[in-house]
């Protein structure tokens, strides 16, 4: 996904009452991440696990947040995901760099990759692939199942190779 | 000092303050001591009170936090103890009950045998103080009600057969009492 549109989609939850974005950097969402670096809106933490916590505390004071992260990090969360997000039903955005979705990708990536659409499938957690022509609608789409407290993911795969 | 009684001096020492405790025994003894709607009693997701804690703080500058963990616990999650002497959260207070042992699952040790948390928190900006008897903790929490945070309250505790009761509310209750509480 090219720089225009992940700044654009920054802005568009900034728009929506977004108020905080929570998370650990990935490379495949570093346009996003810097436009929130920008806006001073961004607070980084040591682990997935952690930005989970944090945002979660967040949330439960009121405040709607976005966790940015790479999939990799996000396979670390799994148990957090499991028995806070989902056990007390905190209605958060996860916004997931897909690495590995490339064959070529680097192969730490490979495994992790190949079986991310299977991991979301089995957690039970409602997702979108996000492209240049439906984020908008996949934006939109992730803010109302918020407000019916329900966490969702959105995934932004990784399309180039460096 | 064992850690059910430890826990119930602290809450003595509070009203309607938020309180998020760390997972297993600690919980429980909260439930017992002093259960109310600003409690986030942290079931499962060990290690990640304090986090939990600090995005609560960052949102809620005017209410004062307090953390119930234990040293198996922030062990698990140490970064936070960096983020959070970072971020510099000054309603938050951070009580560590260190019994040195994973009490929950059995009594097995863990590192804060032989590393000091008190120290780690020291160096990343925290105010710490440490409480070896019932006495020195209560001094403590009448001390820090006018000292800016974050807090490190390292309360060294023994192990103990004591047990509290299960918390005995749904995950989800917890979470819709607590927003309202808290609005």
């Amino acid at each position: 996904m090219n720089e225009k549109i992940q700044r654009k989609i920054f802005q568009y939850f900034k728009k929506n009452k977004i108020e905080n974005f929570v998370g650990v950097p990935d490379s495949t969402l570093k346009h996003f991440i810097d436009e929130g670096l920008k806006c001073k809106k961004i607070l980084i933490a040591n682990r997935e696990e952690e930005a989970i916590g944090i945002g979660a505390g967040m949330i439960l004071a009121g405040s709607p947040t976005v966790m940015f992260m790479q999939n990799a990090g996000f396979a670390n969360s799994i148990s957090t995901i499991t028995s806070l997000i989902q056990l007390y039903k905190i209605p958060i955005i996860f916004l997931i760099g897909w690495r590995g979705y490339l064959k070529d990708d680097a192969p730490e990536h490979e495994k992790i990759g190949k079986i991310q659409p299977k991991l979301l499938k089995n957690l039970e957690l409602e997702n979108r692939i996000m492209k240049d022509n439906t984020w908008e609608k996949d934006c939109k789409w992730a803010l109302s199942k918020i407000k019916k407290k329900i966490p969702v993911a959105l995934v932004i795969r990784r399309e180039f190779l460096d | 000092m064992i850690r059910k009684d430890a826990v119930k001096i602290v809450c003595k020492y509070l009203k309607e303050e938020i309180i998020v405790s760390a997972n297993g025994f600690i919980s429980r003894d909260v439930y017992s001591s002093l259960e109310k709607n600003t409690n986030f009693y942290m079931i499962g997701s060990m290690g990640l009170a304090s986090s939990i804690g600090l995005g609560i703080a960052l949102k809620k500058p005017n209410k004062k936090i307090f953390v119930f963990d234990g040293d198996g616990n922030i062990l698990m999650n140490l970064g936070s103890i960096v983020t959070i002497g970072s971020l510099q959260p000054n309603n938050l207070i951070h009580i560590i009950f260190d019994n040195k042992i994973h009490e929950s699952t059995g009594g097995q040790p863990t590192h804060s045998h032989k590393n000091n948390l008190s120290k780690i928190a020291k160096i990343n900006n925290y105010t710490v103080f440490s409480a070896n008897t019932k006495k020195s903790l209560e001094n403590i929490l009448k001390k820090i009600r006018k000292i800016k945070g974050p807090i490190l309250i390292h309360v060294h505790i023994i192990k103990s057969e004591e047990r509290s009761s299960r918390v005995n509310i749904l995950p989800e209750k917890i979470t819709t009492r607590f927003m309202k509480a808290i609005k």
